[in-house]
């Protein structure tokens, strides 16, 4: 059809109609910030680049333009950080594609005689149409903004221990003391914590998340999660203030969303990261003069441990344990020491499946470890 | 009667169909014309020149709504993916025989037969309250759909048959004209193993439809309606080019035979000799002074006229002769003034459909 700018943005505005529907009844502001995010990039394309460049579109130019549009619109929601499932935005933007042709193709065309020879142009029920659309998703970002929890901004050092009991950013600055969470939604951004029995202590919550803070002088945890889902993203702990800390601990969390540590350096602690009764992914860390184990993933959890760095661990390395079901692969262990005890669990280990575990274990790297890989205690490696 | 439609063939059946869509009853339109089956006069011709399929896409088709078109109707009613696939494409081009059908069951529906009358309108009065015709009326809103006005022949071959006639091909043939029947004239022959010259003025343009894309919708065509007269009949004479649709059905064919030595071309200057078969692919009479009524329109009203059309608004309605209670419309080639393509079916639809506006807006 050879459509006139203004037949472009109507058609893509009113037949965007069961997307917005659909994104509506999802209940989530993702699917309303995605959908707007979708008509964003169509207009923009269709003002500046489609209706120049294409004085006729074929049927068929649907399918590479709409690709190009998925692609322009998946890189758009990971610049905006919009916090969409894959698979839902995916099936979200399809079902918006092929709302879009049937509207075009045969809806439109049958409602109205003139589509075609109006160049896409809907007439006055179709400007009211679009104006309505594009009324609601202005609506629909309106009303996700104002929804959205507070951001609160620390300044130079405050002292703690800080409790928060609402939903909230908290983002720079220096907690003396700890930072407690007891709400869901809180998210703790580029924040220095500095001492506190736990330094982030975060219970009963979930869709928690914590990114790049630094944590030190802590007495136990530097993170320690209980009965949370929690993101934990390049978090940076060291220098504990006792010999039994423990970098990141989550526990007794298996009735809560899965949680992930990624990107995380840990220095200097008896446990680097240490999981029980949880789901957890441990991703990319960097562990290193741990005195206990590096990575522990124990007591009936489901874990996933790759593409971690373990240096120097102390007994052992990274070890599935206690009926836990685990799946380790793309690590690299170099320097795991025996700890001087007669214990074969501890002479060294790299990578261990103990007391009932099940370890699925791939493509690791073990260097200098001279407990190797190995399982003991009724538990299983499999490759 | 509110409404009458001069002429009975496929533009005025687009009509009909149209007026009907918008919920005008079928007794309150009377069709004048001398075919009772609008396809008629098509038929012949489609059949002279062997036509198999139309030049037209899905949507080239009688009915009111553009959706479902041909291609998808095949689609469903041979159960095939292909259809669809070369719409989606723009390469679907309908058979004239799935077209025809369709044509006769949109004539079925809108009950045609109830509005025919058979009569050849000579004159078309303007009169309080409308339009009278031929002393019968007055009807509020009239629309001319009378069609070309008769088959053209160059002068220097009086004898020659023409393409739209029935005609069988000799073994030795010469066509006359670098259209898309010219075209299908020229692979008819060599597919009956005649040799062909083509005879022709000017190399033929290829291109899918009539005119270019744009020309059918909004998007090119107020700037064709915002140009003066003068530059506005220069436009139409530049696009009035000879023209068929590229693609390899067409080339493949010619390449062999020129290679066979089967198919050459000449200039109009060189006369055929007496053993060769003449077919004049010329398509039709131009202009409005070769049509009886429309001359007498012109003549009865004092309408302006620009060269061989007759100056209409852009919804293909006579602007001395229309207002806010009546209406006096063109069809077919005579809209060319206000839709470039107006002999095509879009173009009947484009005047139909303006039409009926204007119809259900003095309801």
């Amino acid at each position: 059809m050879s459509y006139t700018l203004r037949g472009r943005i109507e058609t893509r505005l009113a037949a965007s109609l069961p997307a917005l529907a659909l994104a509506l009844a999802l209940h989530r502001w993702w699917a309303v910030e995605l959908v707007a995010l979708m008509l964003v990039v169509g207009v923009l394309l269709d003002t500046c680049v489609y209706h120049r460049a294409l004085a006729y579109q074929p049927a068929w130019a649907a399918l590479p333009l709409g690709a190009l549009e998925l692609a322009l619109v998946y890189g758009l929601m990971r610049a905006l950080e919009i916090a969409a499932p894959l698979g839902w935005a995916l099936a979200l933007y399809g079902s918006a594609w092929l709302s879009a042709q049937l509207c075009a193709h045969a809806l439109f065309p049958r409602l109205r005689l003139e589509y075609a020879q109006s160049g896409g142009e809907l007439g006055a029920a179709g400007a009211a149409t679009a104006a309505a659309v594009a009324l609601a998703v202005a609506g629909g970002l309106g009303a996700d903004y104002a929804v959205r929890p507070p951001t609160v901004h620390l300044h130079g050092t405050v002292r703690g221990p800080l409790v928060i009991r609402h939903a909230e950013t908290l983002t720079g600055g220096v907690v003396l003391g700890g930072i407690r969470v007891r709400a869901n939604g809180v998210r703790i951004e580029h924040v220095t914590v500095v001492g506190g029995d736990d330094a982030i202590d975060v219970e009963h919550a979930q869709h928690v998340v914590i990114d790049d803070v630094r944590l030190i002088h802590f007495r136990y945890d530097g993170i320690r999660v209980l009965d949370a889902g929690v993101m934990i993203h390049d978090c940076s702990v060291s220098a504990p203030r006792t010999a039994l800390a423990t970098g990141v601990l989550i526990a007794y969390s298996m009735g809560r969303p899965m949680s992930m540590v990624d990107g995380c350096t840990i220095v200097g602690t008896r446990e680097g990261i240490s999981t029980h009764s949880s789901m957890v992914d441990v991703t990319d860390n960097h562990v290193v003069g741990t005195t206990a184990r590096a990575i522990s993933l124990s007591e009936m959890s489901m874990d996933s441990a790759s593409g971690n760095r373990v240096e120097g661990a102390k007994g052992i390395g990274i070890v599935c344990m206690d009926h836990s079901v685990c799946e380790i692969h793309h690590n690299t262990i170099a320097g795991a020491e025996a700890d001087g005890v007669d214990d074969p669990s501890r002479a060294g280990v790299a990578i261990e499946s103990y007391f009932y575990a099940q370890a699925r274990v791939s493509h690791n790297t073990v260097i200098a470890s001279p407990g190797g890989v190995r399982a003991l205690d009724e538990s299983v490696i499999t490759r | 009667m509110r409404c009458a439609i001069v002429g009975s063939g496929l533009a005025a059946l687009a009509a009909h169909a149209t007026l009907r869509h918008a919920g005008v009853p079928a007794e309150e339109i009377a069709v004048f014309g001398t075919h009772e089956d609008p396809t008629d006069v098509w038929r012949v011709r489609a059949a002279s020149i062997r036509q198999q399929r139309m030049r037209s896409e899905s949507d080239g088709h009688l009915a009111p709504a553009a959706f479902p078109g041909l291609a998808v109707r095949e689609a469903a009613r041979r159960r095939m993916v292909r259809p669809l696939l070369e719409t989606a494409a723009s390469r679907y081009h309908p058979t004239v025989g799935d077209f025809l059908a369709h044509a006769g069951r949109v004539a079925e529906r809108c009950g045609w037969a109830a509005s025919f009358r058979r009569a050849r309108v000579a004159r078309v009065a303007a009169v309080e309250g409308g339009f009278e015709l031929d002393g019968e009326g007055p009807f509020a809103h009239v629309l001319v759909a009378t069609g070309h006005p008769g088959l053209y022949r160059p002068r220097e071959y009086p004898h020659a048959v023409h393409a739209y006639e029935p005609h069988e091909y000799a073994a030795r043939v010469a066509v006359v004209g670098a259209g898309m029947a010219a075209a299908t004239e020229w692979l008819n022959a060599l597919a009956a193993g005649s040799e062909v010259v083509s005879i022709r003025r000017r190399e033929p343009v290829r291109r899918p439809l009539n005119v270019p894309r744009p020309l059918f919708t909004k998007r090119g065509l107020p700037a064709f309606h915002r140009l003066p007269p003068e530059r506005r009949a220069s436009f139409l004479r530049a696009i009035d080019q000879p023209s068929y649709p590229p693609g390899r059905a067409w080339d493949d064919p010619l390449e062999r035979a020129m290679a066979e030595g089967r198919f050459s071309g000449s200039d109009p200057g060189q006369t055929p000799s007496r053993e060769v078969q003449v077919i004049c692919a010329t398509g039709f009479l131009r202009g409005w002074q070769h049509d009886m009524l429309l001359s007498a329109i012109v003549r009865d009203h004092d309408l302006p006229t620009h060269g061989r059309w007759i100056v209409l608004d852009a919804d293909g309605s006579v602007p001395a002769l229309t207002d806010a209670r009546r209406t006096l419309a063109l069809a077919g080639v005579a809209a060319q003034w206000a839709f470039p393509a107006a002999d095509t079916i879009a173009g009947a639809k484009y005047v139909a459909r303006a039409f009926a506006r204007r119809v259900c807006r003095t309801r």
